[in-house]
């Protein structure tokens, strides 16, 4: 179940994100930021061109002479599955870090990653295993994560936050 | 935040005075109507224009546009200025597109001569210029390259054959930033800048095609080449996913400064640090770094718009050259001296979403336009008009020489998008016939007229105030969207 929401912001875009605990919230702040770049309201699974580059398997690993031909310039993130470490000074800059880092992948090579797991979530460091694959087309540009009155609180069921971005 | 909380200077000036909140360093002035005021009164840009009035350094006030509409941080059409040397500065009074601004170029051509070849133009125009999400341009740089481009700015575009002496000098600061250091920038922002050269990107950002509607300022249109009729092209766009970075890189590192500066401040996005500080210094010269490349971004997408006419016109009998009228930014922080209570002083002035209006006499202006004061280019929503001012006298007495961008949000992003549908905006815009050519269909119902402000109402206040004067407004018959 989706635990996000996008809120209302005159030049930008927001979301409003709530999580069990923070890696939690890290995950479905990801997935909101994923539904903002594919398009508001369009199912993750659209976004996956084809199981074959969200589950590689070795006999896999050469991308297909048509994804060469379609996408010389992204072929390196073929079938991608990639690992991340972060560290952060406080939890809402590891916040803002991890998005920043989607997002760059997004802009530079129309990565997007709806599988991720994220292990060693601490408020100043995590983990993450992310793959995904190639968008033909972003909906939308996420220029950067602001971290505009971002604050991580805590609710009755968990943490909550509110994140803008620059679009 | 209601409108008993404003004092009213002028009939366009109102006070938020210091003791509003007690964390305020000076009063907050917003240039606006009764009605602008009222509308800013609906989101919170008014309460982010207070809260820039905290930053340690500020002189004088806080200023608001009457374009101004929610930002982060600071709002959008906001205008600070901090005393040097231990004044701040700070990454988010500049904004994530640094040196995001706005080129007038014009033609010799009158409307009805263009007229049969517009709609080729402008789809000669889409296919030159790429635009859209991280979207590559034709120019691939090598990271030396690059980094001879962002300290050279456009002495790198002249070299290359891109530029003109004329267009830089019709460029702000000629369009290079002198103190514009490479090595302060990280490795990911040049990655994300190596082939971003020469492109529009999304969001707001065009290449318009417009037709000069009205004269104002007879002397000043003439020495600018503005005649009625006239085919004038206007660029908006700035330094890409290359500036992006560069912001993203020091509000993150800020976040230390200040703390380490004992520096409080009410939103994390406004972090600063002193501009004496090793810390202040590095982002100063990044940031010229990003203001560089936007000035060659758009200096390349200057000549492919020359290609383009030159594409469409070939074999037609229609001979024309594309020149320049003048390079503005509009997100950007600068070092200039101004007058605080009757003292000459150094000042780093930040344009959030603001313009810069030099008035008459500034030695920074070339010849042609020393004694009409520096043209200000501000565009308004897609599909209407847009404007051509001058600064004046008063906008160096009272705004830091400093004036409107924009016509300014009203109606948020996913509103827009919930009430309006690209398709028939297209037709709409198309029936009034200006053509269309946009990327994304989703994102042209964004940017759609009716969330925004009317900018010939936002003219009149800056006008009226003094704080710029009209010289031109100029209609669209073309757009190109990314």
């Amino acid at each position: 179940m989706a635990n996000y929401e996008i809120v209302d912001h005159t030049a930008d875009w927001a979301l409003r994100v709530w999580g069990r605990d923070l890696a939690d919230l890290l995950l479905q702040a990801a997935f909101g930021m994923n539904s903002l770049m594919v398009g508001e309201g369009t199912p993750l699974e659209l976004v996956e061109p084809s199981p074959e580059l969200v589950e590689p398997s070795p006999e896999l690993v050469e991308p297909s002479p048509e994804l060469v031909e379609t996408f010389p310039e992204l072929v390196e993130g073929y079938g991608s599955s990639r690992s991340l470490t972060l560290d952060a000074d406080d939890q809402e800059t590891l916040l803002v870090d991890w998005l920043s880092e989607l997002a760059y992948f997004a802009e530079m090579e129309q990565l997007i990653f709806p599988l991720i797991t994220l292990t060693n979530v601490t408020p100043t460091h995590l983990d993450a295993q992310i793959r995904g694959g190639i968008v033909p087309e972003l909906a939308k540009h996420i220029k950067a994560v602001t971290y505009h009155n971002l604050e991580i609180i805590k609710t009755a069921d968990g943490l909550e936050a509110t994140i803008v971005f620059d679009v | 935040m209601e409108r008993k909380d404003f004092k009213r200077i002028s009939p366009y000036i109102h006070e938020i005075p210091k003791d509003f909140r007690p964390d305020m360093r000076v009063p907050a002035r917003f240039y606006a109507d009764g009605e602008l005021l009222d509308m800013a009164l609906g989101d919170k840009s008014l309460d982010q224009l207070v809260n820039t009035a905290t930053m340690p350094g500020i002189v004088k006030y806080a200023l608001a546009m009457p374009d101004i509409h929610q930002g982060y941080g600071f709002p959008i059409g906001g205008v600070i200025a901090t005393a040097l040397p231990d004044g701040v500065i700070s990454p988010g009074g500049v904004g994530y597109d640094i040196n995001c601004g706005v080129r007038l170029l014009a033609t010799h051509l009158h409307r009805e001569e263009l007229a049969p070849y517009l709609s080729e133009l402008a789809t000669v125009l889409q296919m030159n210029c790429p635009s859209g999400v991280g979207q590559g341009g034709k120019i691939h740089l090598k990271k030396q390259e690059l980094d001879q481009l962002v300290e050279q700015g456009g002495q790198w575009a002249l070299k290359r054959g891109y530029a003109t002496e004329m267009d830089l000098e019709r460029t702000e600061e000629n369009g290079r930033l002198p103190g514009a250091d490479a090595s302060k920038v990280s490795d990911r922002a040049k990655k994300r800048g190596l082939d971003q050269i020469g492109t529009l990107g999304s969001g707001n950002h065009f290449i318009e095609v417009d037709v000069v509607d009205e004269i104002f300022y007879e002397k000043a249109a003439q020495r600018m080449g503005l005649f009625p009729g006239q085919i004038v092209v206007q660029i908006h766009c700035g330094s890409r996913g290359f500036g992006h970075q560069i912001c993203t890189d020091y509000v993150k590192s800020f976040q230390k400064s200040i703390r380490q500066y004992g520096i409080t401040l009410p939103d994390r996005e406004l972090v600063c640090a002193p501009l004496s500080s090793p810390e202040g210094q590095d982002y100063l010269a990044a940031m010229k770094a990003a203001a560089n490349y936007a000035f060659v971004n758009r200096q390349v997408l200057t000549y492919l718009i020359r290609q383009s006419f030159e594409q469409v016109l070939a074999g037609t009998g229609v001979r024309d050259t594309v020149y320049q009228i003048y390079d503005i930014a509009h997100n950007m922080a600068k070092i200039e001296t101004h007058e605080v209570e009757g003292k000459q002083m150094a000042l780093c002035v930040h344009r959030k979403g603001a313009t810069r209006a030099f008035g008459p006499g500034s030695p920074v202006l070339p010849d042609a336009y020393r004694d009409i004061g520096q043209p200000v280019l501000v565009p308004g929503s897609m599909g209407t008009a847009s404007w051509v001012l001058v600064g004046t006298e008063k906008s160096m007495a009272q705004s830091f020489g400093s004036t409107c961008h924009g016509a300014g949000r009203t109606m948020s992003r996913s509103q827009a998008k919930r009430t309006i549908r690209g398709s028939e905006l297209r037709e709409e815009l198309e029936a009034d016939g200006i053509h269309i050519r946009a990327g994304s269909m989703a994102g042209l119902a964004e940017e759609a007229p009716t969330a925004y402000k009317d900018v010939d109402r936002v003219i009149e206040v800056v006008h009226e105030a003094g704080i710029a004067k009209k010289v031109a407004r100029i209609v669209p018959v073309a757009v190109v969207k990314g």
